[in-house]
């Protein structure tokens, strides 16, 4: 029966949920037309097609051309969920862009963005938290949000939100945190990572303890973290089945432990063997937060004393295959044989 | 609205109008005015002289035209026609006998001119009539409607696939929807490995730089504390020097002091002691007191036993002087009595010549101390016989 006989009419509309892309270059300003449009199904078709478009990455810089991302900003505001939902993950794709980011930040889209966090809808919340914690991805957009205060509403969100939106704003935080981690110390961030460390997902543990990391890089954080008790959640942490979680497990007490207290206080929660155990640990991460945080600790004389005993241990790492590694276990040789 | 199109002699004529009620006719002719009006609604008139009705033989109208199109002089010559017929209707109207007009003050108004008079108004009587039906009853559901069969029945034989090719009809599309899908997944899977790339990268590189931030701040906070070392220990040996340095300095000066002191004390003391600062009490009261009292109470005994003395040597005096007289008396009586015994012995020496040894003894005594005797009656009343001879000769040394 095979024929080259072509059915004459295709049915009009293959997918109803869908508005058809105009033809080459026509296809965006119709559909930036169609999504200022005053009927709500033109619109909602219009937003679902614009989503598809835009995952290829060749029409991100004529839709910003075309001033998409100011459409896209008013239907933030849209009483239709589906629109909303739509309209966020959009701007979600574009802000994986550098060109999207700009855009997004020369607009100050985030403001309208960071309305949809109080969204009744969760994919709504979820796209708004992914497209702000694509925008903290480099540091202007980082200091855009530090700028904005959102981070104080962003730690206020993360203890009330469902486990996939936390995920989201621990990476937005880890990398506002790099910018600027004094207001995410007066929001209190510290108790919240901390309580997150107990969070049944490994996910949500390693980045908990990533941003803990991160917060605990200047003074007053590394004395916040002591004063939450960190260190003990940690030390459990340490001996946790996902590698993920004792890197950075191990990465957070080895920031904590540079001040005098937090390495009295690691030493007393007996941390130490914990850490010597994962010296030998697959992932060279592990390996390498683990032999720098007992670096840290043996510059105290007590964890020196302890230390004493595993420095074979260690010295059997200076010839590690992976540099970063060898580096560190020499210094940490050097610091746990250090006399006097 | 009706639209009489005008009828070219040539066309067919045609006419389309709006439906529309029938209006209520008024009983009487309405002014001229009005009827000119050309916009209201006209009345239907005459059938006679309705152009829709067509009169007489009908064979010749289907003449065709002779020119598609129409003369222009003969439309104007039309047109002038019909705007002539006008004008004549119109001045006809005017010349149509009225009535005359009414006097000044008066007006027109209808009377009734037959011979019983009837209420007249521009109304039709209507009267109104009802009717009232049944209950409805309950409307029994209406029957599928089925079309009224139309045509002719004709049959014809399909076989399988005759209408309906599957691979004709949907290959296309699906591969289409198929071919969309998948792009778009792929654009999507794309999408998502770059980031996850990127991610990758992004991990590689915080491993490094969390470690050599950590490795920074661990050489910051050594170089702090053997900074905060450095200042204590020199802190606390500037501490040790100063206190030697003092420690010296109060050695040097103790021995400076002492030096100094070595001869100043005892010339202090010297000085002071001479100026009397220091004094025994009990030495500065005998001296103060004491021996003032002592030397008052010297000088009152002195003066008293001087006192004594020269009642004494007044007492020896007049006793001596008294003795002297006694002596005298009795050197007198002596004198007489030797002489008297001269006499005596000269008649008694012839009887007794050993009294006179015993009476020559006595006699010595008496010669040789008469203070003697005198003291001793002095001594007699204060009854001290054996102590009083010493004490004289005492107080005669002291004198």
């Amino acid at each position: 029966m095979a024929s080259t006989l072509i059915s004459a009419k295709y049915p009009t509309n293959i997918d109803a949920t869908k508005t058809p892309l105009a033809y080459g270059n026509r296809a965006i300003p119709r559909l930036n037309r169609e999504l200022n449009d005053a009927n709500l199904l033109v619109r909602q078709r219009a937003v679902m097609s614009l989503c598809d478009h835009l995952h290829d990455p060749e029409h991100i810089a004529e839709s910003i051309r075309t001033g998409i991302d100011k459409s896209l900003k008013g239907l933030l505001k849209d009483p239709d969920i589906t629109v909303r939902q739509k309209a966020t993950e959009c701007l979600c794709v574009m802000a994986g862009h550098a060109l999207g980011r700009d855009s997004f930040l020369e607009n100050e889209t985030i403001y309208p963005v960071a309305l949809l966090f109080d969204d009744p809808e969760p994919i709504a919340r979820k796209n708004a938290h992914m497209c702000v914690m694509m925008i903290s991805e480099t540091p202007p957009g980082a200091e855009g949000i530090v700028q904005a205060q959102f981070v104080d509403l962003l730690v206020k969100k993360l203890q009330v939100e469902l486990d996939n939106i936390k995920e989201i704003i621990l990476d937005t935080l880890h990398f506002c945190m790099r910018v600027d981690t004094n207001s995410a110390l007066e929001a209190n961030a510290m108790e919240a990572f901390t309580v997150l460390l107990k969070h049944e997902l490994p996910t949500i543990r390693f980045k908990a303890a990533r941003d803990i990391m991160d917060l605990s890089v200047p003074l007053a954080g590394k004395d916040r973290a002591v004063a939450c008790g960190a260190l003990q959640l940690l030390k459990d942490m340490l001996s946790d089945l996902t590698t993920e979680v004792r890197a950075n497990a191990a990465g957070a007490i080895m920031t904590i432990t540079i001040t005098t207290k937090g390495k009295y206080t690691a030493i007393h929660a007996m941390t130490i063997p914990a850490l010597v155990n994962l010296v030998d640990d697959i992932n060279s991460e592990v390996r390498l937060n683990a032999i720098k945080a007992l670096t840290c600790l043996a510059e105290a004389p007590e964890g020196r004393r302890e230390l004493l005993q595993h420095v074979e241990q260690i010295r059997n790492h200076t010839k590690d295959h992976r540099e970063a590694v060898a580096h560190a276990a020499r210094i940490a040789v050097k610091v746990i044989t250090w006399l006097p | 609205m009706t639209t009489v199109l005008p009828q070219k002699p040539e066309g067919t004529y045609t006419f389309a109008s709006q439906p529309r009620a029938v209006p209520q006719r008024k009983k009487y002719r309405d002014s001229a005015a009005q009827q000119q009006n050309p916009d209201g609604p006209t009345s239907y008139g005459n059938i006679m002289y309705d152009r829709r009705v067509v009169r007489g033989n009908t064979y010749a109208q289907h003449t065709l035209p002779a020119t598609v199109q129409p003369d222009p002089l003969e439309l104007q010559r039309q047109q002038e026609n019909r705007r002539r017929a006008i004008a004549k209707k119109r001045a006809k109207d005017q010349l149509r006998p009225r009535s005359p007009d009414p006097v000044e003050g008066r007006k027109h108004i209808d009377v009734q001119t037959e011979l019983y008079l009837e209420e007249l108004s521009d109304r039709v009587e209507e009267a109104d009539q009802e009717c009232q039906t049944d209950a409805f009853l309950d409307r029994p559901p209406s029957p599928l409607f089925i079309p009224a069969k139309t045509g002719i029945d004709v049959a014809t034989q399909i076989y399988e696939g005759d209408l309906f090719d599957f691979d004709v009809e949907c290959k296309p599309i699906l591969e289409v929807l198929v071919g969309k899908t998948v792009e778009q997944a792929l654009l999507e899977v794309m999408e998502e490995e770059e980031l996850a790339n990127l991610r990758q990268q992004q991990r590689a590189f915080e491993e490094l730089r969390n470690v050599e931030l950590v490795e920074q701040q661990r050489l910051e906070e050594q170089e702090r504390r053997h900074r905060e070392e450095k200042e204590r220990r020199m802190k606390q040996q500037r501490e040790v020097l100063k206190k030697e340095k003092e420690t010296a300095e109060k050695i040097a000066a103790r021995a400076f002091a002492q030096s100094y002191l070595a001869d100043l004390v005892p010339s202090v003391f010297g000085t002071l002691s001479d100026n009397g600062y220091f004094f025994d009490p009990v030495e500065r009261d005998v001296e103060q007191g004491f021996l003032p009292w002592l030397m008052d109470q010297v000088t009152v005994e002195l003066d008293r036993s001087e006192l004594g003395r020269l009642c004494l040597d007044g007492l020896l005096r007049e006793l001596v002087s008294r003795r002297v007289d006694v002596y005298k008396q009795l050197d007198a009586e002596i004198v007489q009595a030797r002489k008297e015994e001269a006499e005596a012995k000269k008649i008694v020496t012839e009887t007794i010549p050993s009294d006179g040894d015993a009476d020559a003894s006595p006699d010595t005594d008496k010669e040789k101390s008469p203070p003697q005797a005198a003291e001793e009656e002095l001594y007699d009343d204060d009854q001290q016989p054996e102590q009083a001879p010493s004490d004289d000769t005492e107080a005669a040394q002291d004198d």
